[in-house]
């Protein structure tokens, strides 16, 4: 079943090239991976859901009743005065200093949004979020997250480990693509759909960019870059001139033997001639019942675009996609980047995503998908607990909240905690790393072992599962 | 203590015993190696310890033989103390490994008998400077080197390329490009010996050589256009693009490697009067970055390192280098060069404002600046007590670098007093006073024609175009059939529309009526708050991949009135479609726009602002009302057509007044006069200045500063004059803002008399340069004057690296040709020639490659020719008949054939636009913007490249990643066949490429077509079966085309694009 290697040949590719770099033959034992899974592996798909510009905790997974009884106090005036301690505040690595964001604001802004219990978990969630509470009892919400880029670096940060100014590194979903194989050979392995802000453009970077995510739009007439020809040609034209080149090409592997870039070549072309078909299949709902259509939110303007993509995520998942990287929302750094009117834009983005996503856990969960599928919905920081103008809140990284369900993960239950005004992570601390060796343990994957040599990676790129939150 | 280590390995489980002997060289040696050299090695010896042979150990007395418990070694590995573990950084060593070693000891510490210590690291290869070593007998010297290692390995060299093989190769190799079919013709038809070499010299003498090579090197040397947020520069500078210029004109011009060097890293030191040499220092400007000077210099240090004598410095930001005898100190040492300088951008002539152009360039701005020491390379962790002073790695340079600073001539310091820029001040002013005497005479001629009773007929008023209303909304109301309510919260209150959403996103509210093409859209608005920008504008064109914006901002980082377009997927914000200009928060403001075709006139409450012509074709779509990171009231909207009489303003020209009484003639008369009369001042000052920045005499300071003062004073003139002329012209209404201004011009005079009484020596030097801001914070340094010293230490580094004493330079330089010639280095990582990376492959070849590049003036050309004309450069990638060599050598490591190489991916674009007739060979200038490069036929290297925007379809193929590119990744993706099949690009050169094989072979028949095309597309004549294959395909698609039209040639069509498709068309065989 693990074929090696849908999008071309680059884990190959990849070692031909350390070779010719003097890597490899440096470390004798090393070889790229194969494509199986290092140990039996809980999951086969990943649907990572990024909401671009930081989602406020406290009014979405992590409700802060002190804040409503503080509100409008400084917080030197409250009990929790502590939380400013500068030795705490050591952790921000500031890329960018101004006083428009990535700032402490000290007086305490209320909760603008009421928290109810859902499921046999009783798990709170913000009343913006109400089909998401529905699947309360599928999800492992982590309260206790911190990165330490104070600003949208944050993003790409959440995505390889590093803080921007370290440098380019290859994201988890490229790690995942070059460490696995594919479980279809007519799909990508590795798809991304939504806006890309500008900090967290590519994937592969080191890994190169056979292992960038595809970029998929959901529009069955033109799903990918150059996926359709872009002059007139009729089908049966274009694919007898394909017919020819994939019998030329193999017509010259007498003239030109033992020569694996030819060899990849044609098995490149050939995928792409296939993923050129299949896409538009994946993409045609019109195989979904209007109930599972309306599940998603597809019948409203205010859900349908979240909802067709978390729709197309399913049918991928469901066709043996590894890895589908959703970035919700764009516009400056982020459309969830709430520096002013914070209520009305969280009601807006919450309404945008929570029925897709209630709809998408259910849908998962119906069919059976969601044991072996790992939904995660992130973003690149929480937001202060202090108001920014009269109506916002600023970037924050001490604390914040993500969640992940299926995959062999727990549901129904919460872990780590943050102080009582959601400041700083208190209990079972998480540096976003974490949350990709968690994800890495379920696909079957050791990290340390597809490590390559010249690139040795620190201890906190690889992170360590949480093993609280794996059933 | 003790009885830690021992319990600790008794819960080891039996992964060894007495029992397996232990492999020194394969169990023990590797692990110390990996895990103990870097402080027990020859590097350092701490604790007096060397672990690195077992003499060492034993002199040591770290290991008892027989007895590991009693061993130092194993016990301090063992130790579950973290204080007193070994090793002290990373994770303890395995149980495994620990066993391995104990067992070791336990046997006897047995070593084979060639164990031997470290070798000095001074000692390695590449550290000791290259020697030309003999050269066994040979036509060509790298063939005699390449022979003797095939004799030494037993391996038998594949027979050379065939003629056309070869002649793409070299085409492509040297300038890019592959031959046309007529330059093939005449190779295949030139018998002579020298038809080759020939052939080798037209190219390299070719001007796309530079290109071709110049881009090679602008990957290693990280070029990059500049990127940020809008219009806020974050990296790299704008018009970086000179330095990418000089580069392609230091490679035609064959400019030696040294002098290259000497000149990116410390022409303003050298050569700090020259712009031309001024350029190569965009090697600097480019890595300029706005937030982090530690990034920024790290950056550098890096890069300068790995660049140019395949050092990593990096390794020791935070400790010393594991491998190589560089100290964390060096590491600091070598940013010290570098600390001093700063970017900033001198003017070229004819051009004042920098936006537009100007020469990127570096110089030592801030002399004593100290360079921090960070303690394990944490930023925020400086050693106060430590001083860093600039240096190289001593091992390599034991006498230390040789500073000396340079004293800059004035105009080095004073860039605004160099001739060409004073002519260019003088001629714009000469400019002005030529425009005001016109403007005089009209003024002097409208007198004429207007008296008391007869004023000049109105000219139409601005605001009030006759032209058919679309609609208009007062906003008193909703009014849903106008409107569709898009992101946002708008709602109507008062009368007023309310947009009350002020935070960082978009909102807008759409009409639903489509503007015509020409037309004009006028509202008025108040902005009530919003952080940080304050914009609010219109949209228009508006639609999934276009649109067109006009928008004020309060931003109070700088004011302004914008146009900004999309195409694709990213805006453009024109620096010609910006002015800076004050715009309130909490006060009205209207503002009209007018568009007819690409020119747009923007006018600001009933004033000319702006006329701007878009650079893109319009695309039809709708209007918006946007408003982004701001609150704001609306009060009014009209769409109008644009009647067809009107006419706009044009680009660069100003609007014609209004209104004509004779008392405004009267006072436009003086004010035109004052114009003239302030314009010579100003000629006079400008002329003044000029001779005081070039003399520095103290009598001409005082000359200039007073021509200076007077033209002041007759400039504030000018200005009351214009206020009395604005009051005149005023309505009765505005009239007491106009007051107001004339109260303030004559303010402003009265001071400006007083200046002029006491004009001293203290005059503005004239602007020449303009410094790029040091950071985000940083409000004050681009006022400061330029220092007329430099430290000199970047000259002292250029000298030592372009030094023929230097071991690693020209090896460095010599292994990246090879690379790109052969499809393989030498040395098999071209930025690690240090303990980490490989030995080369052909050490000898290397060094004199090395010596004979340094002793022919650094001349790469020369290089290049003994390359290409080696016979080893000949031979035929293919494998066919080696298959003994290939059990010998099955990497090719010896070169019995060559390497096939994948095109760069700017050679793949480039090759279609040239098979297809299409590619514009225009060379240098500003690069080709994201929104023109589907229209453009430039060569790929002039398009716009950055971290932020790049060309997607040479994305595709791998296009050099502009943090760290030395080497271009060779990848494989079904992506590159979608877009050969499918982009506009390769299948419109499909169709010209087939056209021109039918033009040139009239009525070909298939056999001599499918012939043609192979030989034009891939160099190669098809075999027989190749031919079969094809003839077969074409009958298959005429008989599927049976009733399209002119079947034959789209059927043959077909046959070009699959060759277009096929691996050896993006293959250099």
């Amino acid at each position: 079943m693990f074929r090696r290697d849908f999008l071309g040949f680059s884990g190959l590719a990849l070692a031909a090239m350390l070779h010719k770099d003097g890597y490899a033959s440096e470390d004798a034992k090393w070889s790229p991976p194969d494509g199986k899974p290092h140990h039996a592996p809980k999951a086969k798909s990943v649907i990572w859901l990024f909401m671009n510009g930081g989602v406020s905790h406290m009014e979405t997974f992590d409700p802060k009743p002190m804040l409503t009884k503080y509100a409008g106090k400084s917080i030197n005036e409250t009990p929790f005065k502590d939380v400013q301690n500068p030795e705490k505040l050591k952790l921000a690595r500031v890329t960018v200093i101004n006083d428009a964001n990535g700032q402490q604001r000290n007086k305490l802004y209320p909760l603008q949004v009421g928290f109810k219990k859902y499921g046999k978990s009783g798990i709170e969630v913000s009343d913006w979020l109400p089909h998401t509470g529905d699947c309360i009892d599928d999800i492992a919400v982590i309260r206790s997250m911190y990165t330490t880029d104070d600003n949208h670096g944050a993003q790409t940060q959440f995505h390889t480990g590093r803080h921007m100014l370290d440098g380019e590194f290859p994201t988890l979903g490229a790690w995942v693509h070059y460490g696995l194989g594919t479980l279809n050979e007519n799909l990508p392995q590795f798809v991304s759909m939504g806006n890309r802000e500008y900090w967290n453009l590519k994937d592969g970077h080191y890994l190169g960019p056979a292992h960038d995510a595809v970029p998929m739009r959901v529009d069955p007439a033109n799903p990918l870059d150059y996926g359709k020809p872009e002059l007139p040609v009729t089908a049966a034209e274009q694919k007898a001139g394909f017919m020819l080149s994939d019998k030329l090409n193999k017509l010259r592997t007498a003239q030109y033997p033992n020569d694996p870039a030819l060899d990849a070549r044609i098995k490149a072309y050939e995928l792409a001639f296939r993923m050129q078909k299949s896409l538009p299949e994946v993409l045609d709902f019109s195989k979904e019942t209007a109930e599972t259509q309306k599940l998603y939110g597809i019948d409203r303007p205010e859900t349908k675009a979240f909802g067709q993509q978390l729709l197309a995520s399913r049918r991928l998942v469901e066709r043996g996609v590894r890895f589908i990287q959703i970035q919700h929302g764009a516009g400056g750094a982020g459309v969830w980047d709430v520096h002013g009117g914070l209520k009305a834009n969280h009601t807006k983005n919450c309404l945008a995503v929570d029925q897709p996503i209630g709809g998408l856990l259910k849908d998962l969960k119906r069919t059976g998908l969601l044991k072996d599928t790992i939904v995660v919905f992130c973003t690149e920081f929480g937001r202060t607990p202090g108001t920014q103008g009269s109506d916002g809140r600023d970037h924050h990284i001490y604390g914040f909240s993500v969640w992940m369900a299926g995959g062999g993960l727990k549901g129904g239950i919460v872990h780590g905690v943050t102080d009582e005004i959601g400041f700083h992570a208190v209990e079972d601390r998480h540096y976003v790393t974490d949350v990709h060796a968690t994800i890495m343990q379920q696909l079957g994957l050791d990290s340390r072992k597809l490590e390559i040599p010249g690139r040795k990676r620190l201890d906190i790129d690889h992170g360590t599962p949480i093993k609280e939150i794996i059933a | 203590m003790r009885l830690i280590a021992i319990s600790l390995l008794l819960a080891v489980p039996a992964l060894a015993t007495a029992a397996d002997p232990v492999d020194y060289r394969k169990d023990i040696k590797p692990v110390l190696q990996e895990r103990c050299y870097a402080c027990h090695g020859s590097l350092a010896q701490k604790g007096k310890l060397r672990v690195d042979s077992a003499a060492n150990l034993l002199k040591a007395g770290a290991i008892v033989p027989g007895k590991p418990d009693d061993s130092e070694l194993i016990i301090r590995v063992s130790s579950g103390n973290d204080e007193t573990r070994m090793p002290p950084e990373g994770h303890p060593l395995k149980p495994e490994q620990v066993a391995k070693l104990k067992a070791w000891v336990e046997q006897g510490a047995k070593v084979p008998a060639d164990d031997a210590q470290e070798p000095d690291p001074r000692d390695h290869w590449s550290f000791r400077t290259p020697v030309r070593p003999a050269t066994p007998k040979s036509a060509n010297s790298i063939d005699a080197f390449i022979t003797a290692k095939w004799s030494e390995k037993g391996l038998t060299p594949v027979p050379p390329a065939d003629k056309r093989v070869l002649l793409r190769r070299v085409y492509i190799d040297l300038i890019g490009l592959p031959p046309t079919a007529a330059q093939t013709e005449t190779f295949l038809k030139d018998t002579s010996p020298q038809a080759y070499e020939k052939v080798v010299d037209q190219l390299v003498a070719s001007p796309q050589y530079g290109e071709r090579w110049g881009r090679h090197f602008l990957d290693i040397w990280r070029y990059s256009d500049w990127w940020g947020l809008g219009a806020e520069l974050r990296n790299s500078q704008r018009h970086i693009w000179h330095w990418r210029d000089w580069v392609v004109e230091s490679f035609n011009a064959d400019l030696g490697y040294d002098e290259m060097i000497r000149q990116m890293l410390a022409a303003d030191e050298l050569y700090p009067t020259d712009p031309q040499k001024l350029r190569a220092t965009g090697y600097l400007a480019r890595s300029y970055f706005l937030f982090n000077r530690t990034s920024w210099l790290d950056e550098v240090t890096e890069h300068v390192g790995k660049g140019f004598i395949g050092l990593t410095f990096n390794c020791a930001k935070c400790h010393d280098h594991k491998y190589d005898p560089i100290k964390q100190t060096d590491f600091y040492q070598f940013r010290a060069i570098f600390e001093p300088y700063q970017v900033r951008t001198d003017l070229v002539p004819g051009e004042p404002d920098v936006m537009k152009d100007g020469i990127p360039r570096a110089f030592d701005c801030n002399l004593d600046a100290k360079t921090p020491f960070h303690i394990r390379g944490d930023e925020r962790n400086p050693d106060k007590d430590r001083v860093v002073n600039p240096g190289v790695p001593q091992f390599l340079n034991p006498d230390g670098l040789k500073i000396t600073p340079v004293k800059l001539p004035p105009l080095a310091y004073r860039p605004g007093a160099r001739p060409e820029i004073v002519e260019g001040y003088r001629k714009a002013t000469e400019a002005k006073i030529v425009a005001a005497k016109a403007a005089l005479a009209t003024a002097i001629a409208d007198r004429t024609k207007v008296t008391k009773d007869t004023p000049l007929p109105e000219k139409k008023d601005l605001l009030q175009t006759e032209g058919k209303l679309i609609f208009k909304d007062g906003f008193a109301k909703p009014n849903p059939d106008l409107w569709e309510v898009g992101p946002g919260m708008w709602k109507h209150e008062k009368g007023k529309l309310l947009q009350q959403k002020p935070g960082g996103e978009r909102s807008h509210l759409r009409a639903k009526t489509a503007p015509p093409d020409d037309f004009e859209a006028k509202f008025d608005f108040v902005i009530t708050g919003g952080d940080p920008y304050k914009s609010v504008g219109v949209a228009f064109d508006a639609a999934a991949d276009n649109e067109v914006m006009v928008y004020v901002s309060g931003h109070a980082g700088g004011n302004k009135l914008q146009i900004t377009y999309k195409n694709g997927a990213s805006f453009v914000y024109p620096t010609d479609g910006m002015l800076n200009t004050p715009i309130a928060v909490n006060k009205p403001i209207e503002v009209l726009v007018r568009v007819r075709g690409p020119l747009m006139n923007v006018s600001l409450d009933g004033k000319h602002a702006l006329a701007y012509m878009l650079p893109i074709s319009r695309k039809p779509g709708k209007i918006d009302l946007v408003t982004f990171a701001a609150s704001a009231e609306f009060t009014g909207f009209a769409l109008r057509e644009l009647p067809k009489e009107f006419e706009l303003v044009q680009v660069g020209k100003s609007v014609t007044k209004p209104v004509l009484t004779a008392e405004v003639v009267e006072a436009n008369v003086l004010a035109a006069e004052r114009t003239v009369i302030a314009a010579e001042a100003e000629l006079v000052a400008v002329t003044a200045r000029a001779a005081a920045d070039q003399s520095a005499s103290k009598n001409d300071a005082k000359a200039a500063a007073q021509a200076e003062k007077l033209h002041a004073v007759l400039a504030a003139e000018l200005a009351l004059a214009q206020a009395d002329a604005e009051l005149k012209r005023t309505a009765p209404a505005a009239k007491p803002a106009a007051e107001q201004k004339r109260k303030a011009a004559e303010t402003v005079l009265t001071a400006a008399k007083k200046a002029a009484e006491t004009p001293g020596e203290a005059y503005t030097p004239l602007p020449g340069a303009l410094k790029t801001m040091e950071s985000n914070l940083d409000t004050t340094s681009k006022t400061r004057p330029f220092p007329d010293t430099s430290t000199g230490r970047r000259t002292a580094l250029a000298n030592w690296l372009a030094d023929a004493k230097n071991p690693l330079t020209a090896r460095v330089a010599v292994n990246h040709l090879w690379l790109r010639h052969f499809g393989k280095p030498l040395v098999a990582n071209v930025f690690e020639f240090g303990r980490r990376g490989t030995a080369p492959s052909h050490l000898e070849l290397l060094d004199w490659l090395a010596v004979e590049l340094m002793e022919n003036k650094w001349s790469f050309k020369h290089i290049h020719r003994l390359m290409v004309t080696s016979n080893v450069y000949r031979l035929s990638s293919s494998a066919v008949g080696g298959d003994a060599n290939a059990k010998l050598d099955s990497e090719n490591r010896y070169l019995w054939r060559q390497n096939p190489i994948r095109m760069e991916s700017q050679v793949v674009r480039d090759s279609l636009l040239h098979l297809g007739g299409d590619l514009d060979l225009t060379r240098g200038g500003p690069p080709v913007l994201a929104a023109a490069q589907e229209a453009s036929n430039r060569r790929s290297m002039y398009f716009f490249h950055s971290h932020n925007d790049h060309n997607k379809l040479l994305d595709v193929f791998d296009n050099a990643n502009v943090l760290d590119c030395y080497r271009r990744t060779e990848s494989i993706v079904p992506q590159q066949a979608l877009a050969l099949w499918n982009s506009r690009l390769a299948m419109a050169m499909s169709v010209k490429i087939n056209d021109q094989l039918h033009a040139r072979l009239a009525d070909a028949d298939d056999t001599k077509f499918v012939t043609a095309a192979f030989e034009v597309v891939l160099g190669t004549s098809p075999t027989k079966d190749e031919l079969a294959t094809c003839l077969e395909a074409l009958t298959e698609l005429r008989t599927a085309l049976e009733d399209v039209k002119d079947a034959g040639k789209r059927a043959r069509l077909q046959v070009v694009q699959a060759l277009i498709n096929h691996n050896d068309f993006v293959t250099v065989r």
